[in-house]
């Protein structure tokens, strides 16, 4: 049973290997390029995980910078996490501390969004979870040390690859709309964030604007209800 | 590896682990009111679309330019994401059509 609810995450990790491979893969070469070892690169992708805050400690390690800059850089990057990681809070109630350490340390962005493309999927199974993440790592790891040790001969910006992560993260956005309020929110959050991102630093845009959507959808479901009417749901949720 | 590599690697693991870390071990074990519980349920539509909308308006350093490439392709995907609701065909048509764009702009 736990077995088969890993194989079901793993499966469900492949589109996000799909877009992780190249990704790492230009992460790799980019690291390589910037003077770190192989060693140091997948050691990198281990334990850090985090796509953007990688490629942008590597651009300050290749302009001099060490240390607390790079420190403070990532740990604002990746605060958005903390959306994430609350949000899947609601899904794993009395689960073992253990488990949800080491699901928590491998959240991103893409199997986020991914796992709540259909939340009864996640619901107190931290064996899928683990699958889908875990599998997604993976695909991380082995594209950097690809990219480490191959990146001059593999092109990640060929073949369409820069829009793989984009049309997943559009397909699991739509995936969300399950009644008419969802739209309207969806129509708020990207013009907030593009307002926002035009004069904040970093990742700001990514918390301001779910604080202030989640609220606006909370403030208008109370008054107006549950709106209710798109013919096409959703994978639906209970 | 060098050592002071290894310790800012070592450095940015913890403080990324730590916003992962936090909230799900512990808002897990409280019971949080209703209401905050429902707030939660719309980050994800929140996120996802600050993630999306602004790719096609700000380019790689972060400053507003329209990108047409990625807007363009977009389109597409959004059509056939919605009507069919296939993740491997929206990133396999996306992939496609901005490739094959590639060619054209």
């Amino acid at each position: 049973m736990e077995d088969h609810q890993i194989k079901k995450g793993m499966i469900d990790a492949l589109p996000i290997v799909l877009g992780y491979l190249p990704v790492g893969v230009a992460f790799g070469l980019l690291a390589r390029q910037a003077g770190l070892t192989s060693a140091e690169i997948g050691l990198m992708s281990l334990l850090v995980y985090a796509g953007a805050s990688q490629f942008i400690a590597v651009e300050m390690i290749l302009k001099g910078m060490v240390g607390l800059p790079i420190l403070i850089t990532t740990f604002l990057i990746n605060l958005r996490h903390l959306l994430m990681s609350s949000t899947l809070s609601l899904y794993f109630q009395r689960n073992r501390p253990f488990i949800l350490t080491l699901l928590s340390a491998q959240l991103t962005d893409e199997s986020f969004a991914m796992a709540m493309s259909n939340p009864s999927k996640i619901k107190n199974q931290p064996h899928y979870l683990f699958g889908l993440q875990s599998t997604s790592h993976l695909a991380w790891i082995t594209g950097s040390i690809l990219g480490a040790f191959f990146g001059g001969w593999i092109h990640p910006q060929s073949y369409g690859i820069p829009f793989a992560l984009p049309a997943l993260f559009i397909c699991l956005l739509l995936l969300q709309l399950r009644n008419l309020l969802h739209f309207y929110l969806m129509g708020i959050a990207g013009a907030l964030s593009i307002l926002f991102k035009s004069f904040l630093p970093g990742n700001w845009y990514i918390i301001l604007t779910a604080l202030i959507t989640s609220g606006l959808g909370l403030a208008l479901e109370t008054r107006v209800g549950p709106l209710k009417g798109l013919p096409q749901g959703g994978t639906g949720k209970e | 590896m060098r050592l002071h590599l290894f310790f800012l690697i070592l450095g940015m693991g913890i403080v990324t682990f730590l916003p992962r870390f936090f909230p799900m071990v512990f808002l897990s074990r409280w019971t949080l009111p209703e209401k905050m519980k429902r707030g939660l349920e719309y980050f994800p539509i929140s996120i996802l679309s600050s993630i999306v909308f602004p790719l096609f308006f700000f380019n790689g350093e972060g400053r507003m330019e329209v990108q047409p490439h990625l807007l363009l392709s977009s389109i597409p995907v959004f059509l056939f994401a919605w009507k069919v609701k296939s993740l491997w065909g929206s990133v396999l048509l996306g992939m496609a059509i901005y490739w094959g764009l590639g060619w054209i702009l």
